[in-house]
């Protein structure tokens, strides 16, 4: 346990450094788990909605995903947005492709480790975004630490370049397939949130399966309103 | 300011490569007829273990236990490897996606003294 508690401060020690600039944008979103199945085909529906004490934002995206090899999956995805200074401006914003690798078998080492890519183009204005990921999760007895790091590049016309980077964590207790509580935290640029979150499955026949997440968090760096719900179902088929 | 991506990688590596911790005892079950035999594994508790699975049927199966936290998928006249530990003493279910109501198994985690 004191090996746990050492590598997870020196992870946030590393995050929350100031050699970091925080990413903008939505913050919240999903843990990523370093597993990929090889028959593995998804289709994903994401919701997140977070309001202040003077913007309302919402944001849902569609994705599409399957492996590709052992332990390698893409996803394409449609990202569609409300703009928090017109409620009834709700358009798709941008299009991601997803490229999720698991580098270790489960279990073999003392913890499992994956990575992620990104990249995203926004649909009306020059601006791209790049991502590189790293993955990690811990089995403790029946709960399960899962963290992930991640670099992201921002460049276009219609935006500045910059490096940002990322945050998010989960720490999930495995009670029953159909619920299994998780605290998560969030970090980025002027955000660091907390919050309960909540993950289940349904297995229907054979490989067919439902996964569910919800997450509520709330930003506790600064004074103010500024709460999350996010929302993801999986259908693997 | 500017990200340390050098510093990132170098401290991630450092963890990767000083994080290693491998499984030594192994356990052999065969899937056959969708029937895993034996369908009773009695392992070491608080221990890594292997459970090396040959699926000698014609079609693949999926391993899966919430118990035992793992999915794995078992090709056709291939070993598959399936990581698993260290456990609490006690019972822990896996079954076959794809013939659940046969191909179902337990791992039962005791003691080093009292493991078979």
């Amino acid at each position: 346990m004191k090996r746990v508690t050492a590598f997870v401060s020196v992870w946030l020690c590393v995050a929350l450094s100031p050699i970091f600039a925080w990413a903008d944008g939505m913050v919240v979103d999903k843990v990523y788990h370093p597993y990929v199945l090889p028959n593995e085909k998804a289709a994903e529906w994401r919701l997140h909605s977070r309001q202040t004490d003077t913007k309302n934002y919402l944001a849902q995206r569609f994705g599409l995903g399957f492996a590709v090899a052992e332990g390698l999956a893409i996803e394409g995805f449609a990202i569609g947005e409300r703009n928090p200074n017109d409620r009834d401006n709700y358009d798709l914003a941008a299009f991601e492709g997803e490229v999720r690798w698991q580098i270790v078998e489960q279990g073999k080492y003392w913890a499992d480790w994956g990575l992620l890519f990104e990249l995203e183009k926004r649909t009306k204005e020059s601006a791209y975004e790049a991502t590189t990921g790293l993955i990690f999760e811990k089995e403790i007895g029946r709960t399960s630490l899962t963290m992930n790091a991640f670099l992201i590049r921002e460049w276009g016309k219609d935006i500045e370049d910059e490096w940002e980077s990322e945050f998010r964590a989960q720490y999930r207790y495995r009670l029953v397939p159909a619920f299994q509580p998780a605290i998560e935290i969030y970090a980025g640029q002027d955000f660091f949130g907390i919050g309960p979150g909540f993950i289940g499955l349904y297995r229907f026949e054979g490989q067919r399966q439902l996964k569910w997440e919800a997450g509520f968090i709330s930003e506790i760096g600064h004074n103010g309103k500024d709460h999350s719900f996010r929302l993801a179902l999986e259908y693997e088929y | 300011m500017k990200i340390n991506a050098f510093c990132l990688l170098l401290t991630f590596s450092g963890f990767f490569i000083s994080t290693l911790a491998f499984a030594s005892d192994s356990f052999l079950l065969v899937l056959e007829n969708h029937l895993f035999t034996p369908a009773k594994v009695e392992v070491p508790a608080g221990k890594k273990v292997r459970l090396v699975i040959e699926n000698k049927d014609a079609e693949p199966e999926e391993f899966d236990s919430f118990d035992l936290n793992r999915e794995k998928v078992l090709f056709p006249g291939r070993k598959s490897v399936i990581y698993i530990g260290p456990l609490e003493p006690g019972e822990y279910r896996f079954f076959g996606e794809f013939s659940p109501n046969t191909a179902q198994g337990v791992v039962v985690a005791k003691e080093p003294d009292n493991a078979s």
